[in-house]
């Protein structure tokens, strides 16, 4: 625990000897470390001219930018550059200008591509630093106005960009460059397939040709970013499905059980859901896919998925799996998203009748119910809810009421009570919550 | 449906170690898209579009004021709230402080042992022991250092002496303790004001009720901490009033609070409603309570726990009501069951990931009603508390894999069951996060939120579907800090089947500390008692959200409350941009707009703005039309209108509306300054309705107004730069009731009161003699003497007769025998008597300067007698020669002069005491230069550099002391100090009479001749009367006023013994012998 605590500490001060702009006063504030002295906008104490003049400038602009007042804060930034040059201006300082003009012409409203174009380029090529960053964020700034040719082409220029050494980071924005690059592969590659289909055929050869190798293209890089831990889901699908089309299953459902069970990578519920997809698309047995749904029990037990897992589950010819079912059911209905959800109170209804027929069903029940017992007849089965309900869904009144007494036997529940006046329910609803909060 | 997951999620990076990324610039996440996710249209396979995690346009909202308005006027004593976190280095001023103010407990020992040992008072000598040291002179020099004096100056050598041998035991408590204890204090004081841990949550909640009464109203109940120290819990009615055209406010005044007084300070209130039975749970430093309510039930108190550890952190389960979670600082978490009791669901030793030296806790709840939210400063982990060895999985942590900052601390955690019921909203001092607990570890959002001090509070404003397309609005985050009172509104949309996405830049809200701004200008001390209490640091933060009733989103706004630890509320409202006005907002599209050329040229270089834009820089609009340059012509006439009205509507409560009116036209703003009494009409408690008073004046107002801006382009009114009239008048009396209670109770001042000489004893009557012709009497005379003194003329008997009556004929004191005293000083002072001449003429005899010119003169003598004998055959006496050196006629006359002025002031019957104040009086009018020179002068020295200390009643020239004197003198002790007062009524003898030129030569008769050897008790008295007499001015004078009106017989005797020595020494003592000395 306290590897954590000993790294941070020298690199504080690391961190504090480098910033040539820190005095003693945000040093002290940095020891508190809970309040935030943004490095640029603390007035060092030895400043003057020039200097002073931009920071003043710097924090204008910041203000009005934070109130969103844009005209203002163009204003201002028409003057900011023209100190900056005074400087030796470091790097920081060109990512926050670009930052700035970017963000401020995101909110004027006639602000056309070319004059993205120009800061863009311009600022790309102020600095070795940042010119990955601005690359990709070009290149997302092209995609989200269509121009996807673009972007491929900013892509690829960046990634052929190389400059010494390269820090975590950059490794990463590298990596990060080559699989978005690889997605626009793909969906050339899909653009590809289309015309081919609608083409019948024609020019074939050619064509599968060009075909292939885009995907070979995106395979080098997606199988590449597929290795680090992360959260791929766009890259992920289109791989697979790149390799379904080439009927590749042997590497399509090893990449998603690696998505999938792989320890280092976070526990993304999606790749349960996608390799669940693949093999339900595969017609794998059930005995596979309730395998996957059933880790996947395990770590989101409200997932959509879990009412399929539960008709799987009672389905299936094992006695255990209905209890199984049961615990499913029941556990979705402890979130407060299903517990108005009608098809869940149906399927638990189906369980228990299914249940029944086994001799020591009330004893099953009992055990699930065990723990749930002082909070679920408040959770489920007031009055309130039952006027609720009754006038929302009386299909759901219906089917909860019947289950009332199988779940909680030895509770006088109100909820099974006749429809009354609402003056009657809400008196009885009081005394309930009264009741209850003494 | 909040059950679904996003089908894809963006793109990122995933590494669980410790953060190493720095913070090196101010600009946030601004201009970045963050990532980006392709989405395929299923009908059309080739049409790919793709969604950024951030996306640029979010919704806009505007303010309706330009400033924060309060909500209810203040109602308790204003304290005065440090404006700056105090300095821990500064600890040597309140060192200082705590020695003055508490100078009984820094130095009661030892003073008390000490004390017997000094004296420091004149006069009651029987109550020391004998061998006390007298400190009365120490005294004056300690009187002195309450001033701000130069050390230089003021030097002490006695003092310092003492210093050096006492200043190790004088204190009770050691210096260096006190000093490391108070660099202490004052450092966690800096940090809690800085960021208060506790106030963590908030003390401010509104429950909305269920059904709008109408269209344009929302109500609900306003649960906020009232009186001093935040110790009373309110349940407040308020309703939210807001017209798009008309105005817009929240209502308190409909309904007096249900208030419930408390033990300690409201630290956090949390609330959850569930079938509009609302449960609220209030948090203090170590109890619990909880209360119930509905919109027809009053609030109920049901159960209060005392906690052993200072509690944390409440919150109330929004599943089951009457369950809540208690966190203490002892790192457990309970559920309480209100009714049932509390039940221990997880406890830590220590921080959850890393030693963060923090034993903050934090708990909420979860979409599961089984799983709690288990924070500290390092992470969150979810706590199933079924099985009983609590056992949690990570949330939440401080790593890398959430982009974290080094040295980054999560500072709040709130379930966000409202927007979304899987989603948490994690800040820390950098960023705020939106967690999804079905997929831990990986934030489905980061901002970077940019507000300088971490925020401790939030309110989520949920997202909903409106109209008829399908239309959503976002959620928004609301995230207020403490110090700086900032509050940041940020966007986001999905969770549900999309993933989440962040909306527009964060935008700060206004703070009540810049709204004095916007106000008409304060005079300078309610400007700092308004400036004060604004800046106190806020203490909870809510909003009140309006949806809109007719699907149209017409009506909707959000009216955003702030607390302040001073107890005031604070509202401002924002409603959306609507449209249709940003349709018509926008500038044709031909042609670039003025800030894009701005933008553009900032990447290549600077231009100069030229006036026209400069013009529209105060307002909020982004849109800019081609039309600004008209604007500027149309915005002149209304905004000067507006004024006008400002003032004429002050002008109405004013006593003189016409001076005003005046001012006006000086276009001076004086309005809200005028004294609060001058309307004193009982106002009702509640700041809000002070305004309905005066509605048909508002009406009028509004109705000009509304006229006024009619003109006004549609962009430029939706941006308000000036309050509008209704914010006006509530500010107004707000402000002025502030300046009200703010006068009830002065604070101790803060400033070193300026060096006065005290004149409340002086100028009393005695109270014996007050009887009315007395006090007549004494009038007339001062009018004489004012008179005199504008007259430039010397208030002499004959002017004063008719009100004294008859002067006593006084007989003129015995002559002093100058024969019998025969010593050189003597025979000097007899002879300086005579004047300057006969003075200088005994000193060229002492000195033998005039040896020659005596020889002649004595020869050119006995020739002429020779001569006489000669003539007469007649015998002289010899003996006649020495008197020919006697002054001249006119110099005799002037101390004649002078000596019937005294003995007119003698002859009054006053009494010594007002005699004192008479001639301090006179002197103080000296001094301060308003008495035109006259004669007097000549006698009192006005060149009076340092200051006179004040008299004190017991002072050695009452009568009675003077009257010892002339008793037979028994101890040596008193024999000495009896004589060294002698030697005071000696020089106060002759100081008057020691001219500038005189003293002049004294001083420097003193520096060249003063050899350290002297020992000449003639010499040295007379230096201390060259010294001493500027310093004294007062006393001199009264003091031989007394000398002469009281005691005529010593002056007497003292100008007879004196003569008689001189005589003595001129007969006796050879000449030459004194020549060596200096006088």
């Amino acid at each position: 625990m306290d590897d954590l605590e000993r790294e941070l500490g020298p690199l504080v001060d690391l961190e504090d000897d480098n910033n040539s702009s820190d005095d003693n006063s945000t040093k002290r504030q940095k020891r508190n470390s809970l309040f935030v002295l943004n490095p640029m906008c603390a007035e060092a104490s030895g400043e003057t001219g020039a200097h002073q003049t931009q920071t003043v400038c710097l924090k204008k602009i910041r203000e009005a930018m934070l109130h969103h007042r844009w005209q203002e804060a163009a204003e201002y930034m028409a003057c900011f550059p023209q100190m900056l040059e005074n400087r030796s201006a470091s790097q920081h300082y060109k990512e926050l200008l670009w930052r700035m003009c970017t963000e401020i012409l995101h909110h004027f409203p006639n602000s056309t591509m070319e004059d993205y174009m120009n800061i863009y380029e311009r600022m790309k090529h102020s600095g070795v630093k940042h010119y990955l960053m601005i690359c990709l964020e070009h290149s997302f700034h092209l995609l989200l106005h269509g121009r996807i040719q673009d972007a491929k082409q900013q892509l690829t220029a960046a990634e052929s960009w190389r400059y010494g050494h390269e820090s975590a980071a950059q490794l990463h924005r590298s990596k990060l460059i080559q699989a978005y690059r690889s997605l626009l592969d793909y969906i050339v590659w899909c653009d590809k397939k289309a015309t081919n289909s609608e083409n019948n055929h024609l020019d074939c050869n050619n064509d599968d040709q060009g075909m292939h190798n885009y995907f070979r293209q995106a395979s080098v890089n997606l199988q590449e970013i597929l290795k680090n831990p992360g959260i791929w889901d766009p890259f992920i699908l289109s791989y697979v499905d790149m390799l379904e089309f080439y009927e590749d299953h042997e590497e399509a459902r090893n990449v998603l059980n690696n998505y999938a069970y792989d320890s280092s990578f976070p526990p993304n519920p999606n790749a349960h859901v996608y390799l669940y997809q693949y093999l339900k698309r595969h017609h794998a047995p059930e005995k596979k896919l309730m395998k996957v749904l059933k880790i996947l029990h395990v770590l989101v037990p409200s997932h959509e998925l879990m009412l399929e897992y539960s008709s799987l589950l009672l389905h299936s010819e094992k006695q255990s799996d209905i209890e199984k079912a049961l615990g499913v059911l029941l556990e979705m209905l402890d979130f407060a998203c299903w517990r108005s959800n009608l098809d869940v109170w149906r399927s638990l209804k189906a369980v228990i009748l299914k249940l029944q027929i086994q001799t020591d069903w009330q004893n099953a029940v009992g055990k699930k119910m065990a723990d749930r017992k002082d909070w679920w007849p408040t959770l489920h089965f007031t009055s309130f809810h039952a006027s609720k309900d009754s006038v929302e869904n009386p299909e759901l009144w219906e089917v909860k009421a019947s289950l009332t007494k199988i779940l909680c036997p030895d509770r006088n529940l109100k909820y099974s009570t006749e429809q009354e006046t609402n003056d009657g329910e809400k008196h009885q609803a009081s005394e309930t919550l009264a009741k209850k909060s003494i | 449906m909040d059950y679904q997951f996003p089908q894809q999620l963006f793109p990122s990076f995933y590494n669980c170690g410790p953060p190493n990324s720095v913070l090196k610039h101010c600009a946030g996440n601004w201009g970045s898209y963050d990532g980006v996710r392709p989405q395929c249209d299923l009908d059309s396979s080739s049409s790919w579009t793709f969604t950024p995690r951030h996306r640029t346009r979010g919704e806009i909202w505007r303010h309706t004021e330009p400033a924060p308005v309060p909500l209810l006027s203040p109602r308790d004593n204003p304290s005065l709230w440090p404006l700056e976190p105090p300095d821990p280095l500064k600890f040597t001023e309140h060192m200082e402080n705590f020695f003055t103010d508490y100078c009984h407990d820094a130095f009661g020992c030892m003073g008390d042992i000490l004390g017997e040992n000094f004296n420091f008072k004149h006069g009651n000598k029987a109550r020391h022991p004998k061998d006390s040291v007298n400190m009365s002179k120490m005294i004056k020099y300690l009187d002195l250092l309450k001033f701000k004096t130069c050390p230089v100056a003021h030097y002490s050598r006695p003092l310092h002496q003492y210093r050096a041998m006492l200043s190790d035991v004088v204190h009770d408590i050691p210096p260096q303790l006190l000093g490391s204890l108070l660099h202490e204090e004052l450092a966690e004081q800096r940090e809690r004001l800085l960021f208060c841990e506790s106030n963590t949550g908030g003390a401010l909640a509104f429950v909305p009720f269920s059904e709008p009464s109408s269209e344009a109203s929302q109500q609900g109940c306003l649960l906020y901490p009232g009186k001093q120290g935040l110790h009373c819990l309110n349940f407040h009615k308020v309703d939210l009033q807001y017209h798009r055209e008309g105005p817009s406010f929240l209502d308190a005044s409909s309904s007096t609070p249900f208030s419930f007084q408390l033990k300690g300070p409201i630290r956090q209130i949390g609330y959850s409603s569930l079938f509009n039975e609302c449960c609220v749970a209030v948090r203090s430093h170590y109890f619990c309570g909880v209360w119930r309510f509905s919109e027809t039930n009053e609030p109920r108190l049901l159960q209060v726990v005392n906690t052993k550890e200072l509690a944390t952190c409440i919150s109330v389960s929004p599943h089951v009501l009457g369950e809540v979670l208690v966190a203490s600082e002892s790192g457990a978490a309970h559920l309480w069951t209100v009714g049932k009791g509390m039940q221990k669901v997880r406890a830590e030793d220590g921080n959850l990931y890393f030693n963060a030296k923090s034993s903050w806790t934090w708990c909420e709840f979860s979409a599961h009603p089984r799983v709690m939210l288990y924070a500290d400063r390092t992470g969150v982990e979810l706590t199933d508390i079924r099985v009983s060895p609590a056992s949690g999985h990570t949330l939440f942590r401080i790593s890398s894999s959430s982009d974290c900052r080094r040295g980054e601390r999560l500072i709040l955690a709130k379930y966000l069951g409202d927007s979304h019921a899987f989603h948490h909203l994690i800040t820390t001092q950098y960023s705020a996060y939106i967690m999804d607990e079905r997929f831990p570890c990986v934030p489905m959002l980061k901002w970077d939120h940019m507000m300088q001090y971490p925020p401790a509070f939030c309110h989520v404003v949920p997202g909903f579907a409106y109209g008829t397309a399908g239309e959503t609005r976002t959620t928004k985050v609301l995230l207020g800090s403490q110090c700086a009172q900032e509050i940041t509104m940020l966007q986001y949309s999905g969770g549900r089947a999309e993933a989440c996405v962040s909306l527009d830049a964060p935008q700060a809200l206004l703070r009540p500390k810049d709204s004095l701004i916007h106000l008409p200008v304060q005079i300078a001390h309610r400007h700092e008692t308004a400036t004060n209490r604004l800046s106190s640091p806020a203490a909870g933060l809510s909003c009140i959200q309006k949806k809109a009733g007719g699907g149209s989103g017409a009506g909707e706004c959000l009216c955003i409350l702030q607390l302040t630890e001073a107890g005031d509320i604070f509202y401002q409202i924002l409603e959306p941009e609507q449209p249709d006005s940003d349709a018509s907002g926008l500038p044709a599209a031909a042609g670039e707009t003025q800030p894009q050329r701005m933008v553009k040229e900032a990447a290549t270089s600077g231009r100069k703005i030229s006036n026209s834009q400069l013009v529209v820089t105060s307002s909020d609009e982004d849109i800019v039309g081609p039309t600004q340059c008209v604007h500027r012509v149309v915005a002149e006439t209304p905004e000067r209108k507006q004024e006008e009205q400002d003032t004429d509507y002050y002008s109405e409560d004013s006593e003189s509306g016409s001076r005003i009116r005046n001012l006006k036209r000086l276009h001076l703003q004086v309005v809200v300054n005028e004294d609060p009494e001058l309307d004193q009409e009982s106002r009702p408690d509640v700041g809000v309705t002070e305004h309905e008073g005066d509605n048909a004046d508002e009406h009028r107002i509004e109705g000009e107004i509304g006229s006024g801006t009619s003109s006004l382009n549609p962009g430029q009114q939706q941006t308000p730069a000036k309050l509008s009239n209704n914010a006006l008048v509530t500010w107004k009396h707000w402000l002025q009731k502030l300046m009200r209670k703010s006068r009830q109770k002065k604070s101790r001042p803060h400033h070193p009161q300026l060096f006065s000489i005290s004149t409340k004893g002086l100028l009393q009557l005695s109270s014996k003699k007050g009887n009315s012709s007395e006090k007549t009497r004494v009038e007339k005379l001062r009018q004489h003497l004012k008179s005199c003194m504008s007259a430039r003329s010397l208030l002499v008997h004959s002017t004063v007769s008719d009100t004294l009556g008859a002067a006593k004929v006084v007989p003129f004191p015995n002559p002093v025998d100058t024969d019998a005293w025969t010593d050189p000083l003597s025979q000097r002072l007899t002879l300086s008597w005579q004047g300057e001449e006969a003075w200088r003429a005994w000193w060229e005899d002492e000195l033998g300067l005039n040896k020659e010119s005596k020889a002649q003169a004595l020869r050119r003598k006995r020739r002429k007698e020779k001569d006489a004998r000669r003539a007469a055959g007649n015998r002289l006496e010899l003996s006649g020669s020495f008197t020919s050196s006697i002054s001249s006629q006119s110099e005799l006359s002037d101390f004649s002069d002078l000596s019937g002025w005294s003995s007119a002031a003698s002859q009054a019957s006053w009494s010594d005491v007002e005699d004192r104040g008479v001639l301090s009086q006179l002197a103080r009018d000296l001094k301060r230069g308003t008495a035109t020179p006259s004669t007097i002068q000549s006698d009192t020295p006005v060149s009076t550099p340092a200051a006179t200390p004040q008299y004190k009643p017991h002072e050695p020239e009452t009568p009675s002391t003077s009257h010892t004197l002339s008793v037979s003198q028994s101890t040596p002790i008193r024999q000495r100090r009896d004589k060294s007062q002698a030697e005071d009524y000696l020089n106060s003898l002759f100081a008057p009479q020691v001219d500038q030129s005189q003293n002049d030569f004294l001083e420097m008769d003193s520096t060249m001749h003063a050899p350290p050897s002297s020992s000449n008790v003639a010499s040295f008295s007379q230096l201390r009367s060259s010294q001493s007499a500027p310093r004294s001015s007062i006393r001199v004078g009264s003091s031989r006023d007394v000398f002469v009106s009281e005691s005529p017989s010593q002056s007497q005797s003292f100008s007879q013994s004196s003569q008689g020595r001189q005589g003595l020494s001129q007969s006796s003592q050879p000449r030459k012998k004194k020549s060596r000395m200096g006088f």
